[in-house]
């Protein structure tokens, strides 16, 4: 389509003041979103962040000050004209109970004067992006699930193809096990359409998870810090941003990371049919760090730990006396390899690469030890890639 | 505007007839106690046709015109909240106007015949087509509205495309309503001169002859029905959605 598929959105000390309110909704708020990133604008109810949002689409008309979508101000934009560039997706979703799945999806493309045949492409194109049957086109909302109307919302904001989307609590109103998935799917989308996207919620692990820069705002619209989830986490401006990211921040860093994210053990291995000499010998020497041996088959793929008992024999038998327990690979997320650990009551777990072979070890300490030191406080490498997973 | 024969008819059901049939023996209709003469209803069934014609039209046009007033003035208290109650007030006060009076308060301004009988039967469809328009306009999920405007819907095509499709069932049903009762308030349009099923209902030779009351009533019941049904498959073709939805 256009060339251009994002606007950066810039806020100019813009104000909104509500006639008989004693002090602004939002006061002078300057903030920066670059083209193509997802800005989170999280906050307790009522610090103005969903006013500050609106303001974008002059559903709130902005009071003194500006916003810029794009180089241009939206104060010399026709509200309509404005709106139909910009995606819009609201808690409640708001489909059209009257219009099939289809035809909400192609609601701005026929605002925008689209020839029929090319809204139905695009219809078709959008539900397939949302990994949708195309048979739902022709239902009505009322005949899908919330999850489902809710991804159609998303498609139907993304069916002009906008320049900045506006996403207000989206996956508020959907249940846990759900929400996660549509955020996975969005994060998902996001690194396909790559839109500006502002993004509001007073969830500050959505925040966490779906942001690339979040903005914590308290009353009046105030922007107490705007940093990377992971400066967020590791160094919180003020003690409001540290309490409304909460005491348990450390583990909500391990949801940044990866297991590869972090320096792992290395275990002493014994291969099938090696003499138990050789292994116990490896065992003694000082530098050991997992004091059991882990058994490996010649691809070097864990096999399970080996026991005094097995150790006892001439040399290292097919099978270990003790269960393999959790096998975690690189690209886990922290947080679930911490999980795993601690639901299989085991202090080690084998880390193997993509191709199954053993890349080293993860033990509990290791991950607390991590916690501790002022490298987690202080290093931001960790989380500059976020798991998508 | 009033047709000399519409009001000729009124009261001359009987006359001919006896003049013609009284030498016989003793038709049905000259007997002292009956209730409904098969025979006569055969042969004169077609002296039903040109006031079923006109009772059809003077309601078709009573509900257009209560449509077009009252659907203006749901849409005008839509945007001005203001306008509301006192327009429900308004539209309550016609209601309760007793129709034979109303007719004869136009009578000096709207003389006789049907112009006047087609404003009063509208008028009195307003309080019930307006109420249902504003209670449709009201019940439009907030939700929608707010999305539509969000993605650059102007308040008229809100208004076109969101709005008044989703309150569709909400006002078909009021002029169901008001449809069923205008039927029957139109049979006393006769007495301003306008015809209708009413010249078969109030002569005063009728008043012995109970059959071509019992047909004139019938087919009130019937144009009624009919008309209730076209309307429910309006309603029905006019909002699919509510159709699956229930599946």
């Amino acid at each position: 389509m256009s060339e251009q598929t994002a606007s950066s959105v810039r806020y100019e000390e813009a104000t909104k003041r509500y006639p008989g309110a004693s002090a602004p909704a939002v006061d002078r708020l300057s903030l920066e979103v670059p083209a193509g990133e997802i800005c989170v604008l999280v906050g307790p109810s009522g610090c103005g962040k969903t006013t500050a949002m609106r303001m974008v689409n002059r559903m709130v008309e902005i009071s003194e000050g500006d916003v810029l979508v794009g180089d241009r101000s939206v104060r010399d934009r026709e509200p309509a004209e404005l709106r139909r560039e910009i995606g819009y997706v609201i808690q409640q979703i708001g489909l059209f109970p009257h219009r099939t799945i289809s035809e909400n999806i192609g609601a701005v493309p026929q605002l925008l004067g689209w020839k029929k045949d090319r809204i139905r492409q695009r219809s078709a194109e959008l539900l397939e992006l949302i990994g949708l049957d195309p048979e739902l086109g022709d239902r009505y909302p009322a005949q899908l699930s919330g999850g489902q109307q809710q991804r159609v919302g998303v498609a139907r904001a993304l069916a002009a193809d906008p320049l900045v989307m506006l996403m207000d609590e989206p996956f508020g109103a959907i249940d846990p096990i759900n929400r996660e998935r549509l955020q996975n799917e969005f994060l998902r989308l996001q690194a396909e359409i790559r839109k500006t996207v502002l993004f509001v919620t007073h969830d500050i692990d959505e925040a966490i998870k779906i942001g690339d820069r979040i903005a914590v705002m308290r009353d009046g619209g105030r922007v107490e810090q705007y940093a990377t989830p992971a400066e967020l986490l590791m160094a919180p401006a003020n003690e409001f941003v540290e309490d409304f990211v909460g005491a348990d921040r450390a583990l909500k860093r391990l949801a940044l990371m990866r297991v590869s994210d972090i320096d792992l053990w290395e275990a002493p291995l014994a291969f099938v049919g090696q003499a138990t000499a050789e292994v116990r010998a490896k065992l003694a020497e000082p530098e050991v760090e997992v004091p059991f041996p882990l058994l490996v088959d010649s691809e070097r793929r864990p096999l399970g730990w080996l026991s005094e008992r097995d150790l006892a024999a001439e040399v290292v038998p097919s099978r270990a006396d003790s269960p393999l327990g959790p096998v975690l690979e690189r690209d886990d997320v922290m947080r679930d390899a911490l999980a795993d650990l601690l639901q299989n009551e085991s202090q080690y777990a084998p880390v193997t690469n993509p191709q199954g072979r053993i890349a080293g070890v993860l033990s509990v300490e290791i991950i607390s030890e991590f916690l501790g030191s002022p490298k987690a406080r202080t290093d931001e490498h960790d989380a500059t890639e976020r798991p998508h997973g | 505007m009033v047709s000399a024969g519409a009001i000729a008819a009124v009261g001359e059901v009987g006359e001919g007839f006896f003049k013609e049939r009284s030498s016989d023996t003793l038709p049905c209709q000259a007997r002292e106690a009956h209730l409904f003469c098969f025979d006569w209803a055969r042969e004169n069934i077609d002296r039903f046709e040109t006031p079923t014609v006109q009772h059809l039209e003077l309601v078709v046009l009573s509900i257009l015109l209560g449509l077009v007033v009252a659907f203006a003035l749901a849409v005008l208290a839509h945007r001005r909240a203001w306008l509301r109650a006192p327009l429900l007030g308004a539209t309550g006060v016609l209601y309760t106007i007793p129709s034979i009076a109303f007719f004869f308060l136009l009578l000096p301004v709207t003389g006789r015949g049907r112009d006047t009988a087609i404003i009063v039967l509208a008028a009195y469809t307003l309080q019930i087509i307006y109420r249902n328009t504003t209670l449709g306009l009201a019940n439009v999920p907030t939700s929608a509205k707010e999305a539509a405007r969000g993605m650059g819907f102007t308040d008229r095509q809100i208004l076109w495309r969101v709005e008044l499709p989703l309150a569709t069932p909400e006002i078909v049903a009021g002029l169901r309503i008001a449809t069923v009762s205008t039927v029957a308030i139109a049979t006393l349009a006769v007495f301003i001169g306008a015809g209708g099923l009413g010249t078969r209902i109030y002569g005063s030779a009728n008043l012995n002859f109970p059959t071509t009351i019992l047909i004139a009533g019938a087919i009130v019941i019937a144009m009624a029905l009919l008309l209730d049904l076209v309307l429910l498959g309006i309603q029905r073709l006019a909002t699919p959605w509510r159709r699956t939805a229930a599946d």
